[in-house]
């Protein structure tokens, strides 16, 4: 069953340890390739802290399952920073094939919960598996010339 | 004059100095197509170009 | 299908990484050899709307693709610093913009001033022809070859140019095709 990033926007963050909400899912940050979701990201600008995807203990339907309080931390980075701010987030970003074409807007991108790795980008007409990513940063997400419409 | 008809003045130069500067700023940015000057010892398609310093 | 596209559509395009996704700079000048018809590189403007010059220039070797919306490079170190490009990138002569010259033939008669340069999308970045304002005020393409000088105010053509003077860019094509051969050029 794959999830996708607007379905995840909002959900609970839980911690296991003391089933308390430490907060919502505001976006999922993805890895500079572009292939797997990096870290969850909730809230924005200098309130945002960071759970790195490896620190999860599951992606529920309902609700993010941490270890305890101790797995959010403040951005390190600045691709993190970036992230903070919400430079990053992925939907409504510009979808750019490397040819220099720009074929629409990201409206949506589903993952795999289980291993965090991305599977499709949606955009207009265009779906775009995730092994044609190329890069994925502010500006836009970079997609193989060979990755039409799918 | 009154201080208002004051204010309004400054206001006025500033808001001129404001978009004179914006206006220089973006022209600066404006950029061209430029032939290159060929290198020595490799002339033209046709063999002649111009513009080039004598030897 | 080849792909046209004029060096002004070009002038102000992001330069964006393939790696990455991030705009790096944007298209300040299209440099190019009229004698080798092709692209020597870019130089660039930082990006913001008010951002000043970039120092690091773009040579075409380094460009992974022009294309309508962006110029693609594959991560920072596609621009160099002056120094490490060629000299006439490092610093592009400012008096040899080409855009605005007149279009003299060899006997002295003008054709019209030069409007755009037209490039091959895609590839090594060949340059086919000009765009020029004719005297009546309609466009006309110009094959690359039929140049014999370029000064930055004027270009000179051989006397024969003018037969091949398109009133589109799908014409162009042909043009530089027949005139090469006319010319004796492969």
């Amino acid at each position: 069953m794959s999830e996708s990033f607007r379905q995840a926007a909002g959900r609970k963050v839980v911690s296991r340890a003391t089933a308390q909400q430490l907060g919502t899912v505001s976006h999922l940050l993805v890895t500079a390739d572009g292939r797997r979701v990096a870290a969850v990201v909730m809230g924005k600008g200098k309130k945002a802290s960071l759970v790195d995807w490896s620190q999860l203990t599951g992606f529920g339907t309902d609700a993010v399952m941490v270890g305890d309080e101790a797995a959010l931390r403040q951005p390190a980075d600045a691709r993190e920073h970036a992230a903070a701010e919400g430079k990053l987030e992925l939907i409504g970003r510009r979808l750019l094939s490397e040819s220099g074409n720009e074929l629409g807007t990201v409206d949506d991108v589903t993952f795999d919960p289980a291993s965090g790795a991305l599977e499709a980008l949606h955009g207009g007409a265009h779906q775009v598996a995730a092994d044609a990513v190329l890069g994925a940063g502010s500006y836009a997400v970079v997609v193989a010339a060979s990755a039409g419409a799918v | 004059m009154s201080v208002v008809a004051w204010l309004i003045v400054a206001v006025v130069v500033i808001v001129v100095a404001l978009v004179a500067f914006v206006v220089i700023r973006r022209r600066s940015r404006r950029g061209g197509v430029i032939a290159t000057p060929s290198r020595k010892g490799t002339p033209g398609a046709t063999g002649r170009t111009t513009g080039d310093p004598k030897p | 299908m080849t792909l046209l596209m004029t060096a002004s559509e070009i002038n102000g395009l992001p330069v964006v990484t393939v790696h990455g996704g991030e705009d790096v700079a944007e298209v300040r000048d299209v440099l190019y050899d009229p004698a080798a018809g092709r692209l020597v590189g870019l130089t660039l403007n930082k990006r913001g709307f008010l951002a000043g010059r970039c120092r690091e220039v773009l040579p075409a070797e380094s460009i992974h693709a022009i294309g309508r919306d962006a110029v693609m490079v594959v991560d920072d170190s596609a621009m160099v610093e002056p120094d490490a490009a060629p000299q006439e990138m490092a610093h592009p002569p400012a008096n040899r913009n080409v855009l605005g010259n007149d279009v003299l033939t060899e006997s002295g008669v003008s054709l019209g001033t030069v409007r755009d340069l037209v490039v091959v999308v895609g590839g090594a970045g060949e340059v086919v022809g000009y765009r020029i304002d004719k005297a009546d005020g309609r466009p006309g393409y110009i094959p690359l070859p039929a140049q014999l000088a370029v000064s930055g105010s004027a270009l000179v053509v051989p006397e024969v140019t003018e037969s091949f003077v398109t009133d589109d860019l799908v014409g162009l094509g042909a043009a530089v095709d027949s005139f090469r051969a006319r010319l004796g050029l492969p």
